[in-house]
């Protein structure tokens, strides 16, 4: 029969530090600096969407509004990005997110130039739709469940909102997509101190 | 069976390959922030690390950052291939164990 150098109970109690150390180690990662990006880009989801609603979508004021919010958005996310690669360093972290999410934006916007959606709600439902895709895709890199979660959460209330409550979109999206990337970025600040 | 190492398995020591087996391969992490999550000191953390760097387990690279120095720590292959064995022994040993008849 095999001698073992350990107890059983001293087995179960280092798998369950390694369990507690891998989750504490992921949290100190995904705190560094997720919530703030949660939190600013729900309110550039509540206030573009919003102004979308109220000025019309095919207003320039709204799109003067997407302009504006978008571009510190994505130059305070590569600050967020700077930030984290601090304390760790790899191509996951860093320059390369805020590089990341500019590489979505010029994407993005080639794809809904030359795709050219037919109505100013299909273009809010494809932008919406690739943001998520980048934080299910961030999520994945990132190996946070809860990120991938969310985003594939947000793309269920996305394709929700589009199919039953046309008229309301953008006022779902600013209210549903950003408050809960909002609340998302409240719950990792405050729950996981 | 598993190969149960009893380098990784002293406490701080299976704390840190734990952490640094957490976060994807090849990322360097901060000094700091690790004896922070540790809650160790900096001689205590410095011995483990060591340690683990004779085994061939981790590199430790001193650089700077700006003006200040930094201490980044990553995992090497090997490092990670013996943590994933020793898990993997301690799990033997639970089975071996809920497997065993019982006496009496």
């Amino acid at each position: 029969m095999t001698e073992y150098p350990i107890l059983p109970e001293e087995a179960q109690e280092a798998l369950k530090i390694v369990e507690q150390t891998v989750r504490q180690m992921r949290r100190a990662v995904v705190r560094g600096g997720m919530p703030h990006f949660l939190l600013l880009w729900g309110i550039v989801w509540v206030l573009g969407f919003g102004s979308t609603h109220f000025l019309g979508l095919e207003s320039p004021q709204a799109r003067t509004v997407w302009l504006v919010l978008t571009v510190p958005g994505i130059i305070v996310s590569m600050l967020i990005g700077w930030r984290l690669s601090d304390r760790v360093r790899s191509v996951w972290f860093g320059p390369a997110v805020g590089f990341f999410w500019l590489t979505w934006v010029i994407y993005t916007s080639l794809i809904v130039f030359f795709a050219q959606p037919q109505t100013g709600i299909q273009t809010s439902l494809l932008i919406s739709l690739f943001a998520m895709f980048g934080y299910v895709t961030s999520g994945i890199l990132y190996r946070s469940f809860f990120l991938s979660g969310f985003g594939a959460l947000i793309t269920v209330l996305i394709i929700v909102g589009y199919l039953f409550l046309p008229d309301w979109f953008n006022l779902w999206m600013a209210a549903l997509g950003g408050g809960s990337l909002i609340a998302a970025g409240l719950y990792m600040r405050y729950a996981w101190r | 069976m598993a190969r149960f190492d009893e380098t990784i398995h002293q406490p701080v020591r299976l704390r840190i390959i734990a952490a640094l087996n957490a976060l994807p391969e090849g990322a360097q992490l901060d000094f700091g922030t690790l004896r922070e999550m540790l809650e160790v000191t900096d001689g205590n953390l410095a011995t483990h690390l060591r340690k683990l760097e004779e085994e061939g387990y981790i590199t430790v690279e001193k650089t700077f950052v700006g003006r200040h120095p930094r201490t980044y720590i990553v995992l090497t292959h090997k490092g990670r291939w013996a943590f994933a064995e020793h898990v993997q022994a301690l799990r033997e040993i639970l089975v071996n164990d809920k497997s065993k008849p019982e006496s009496g």
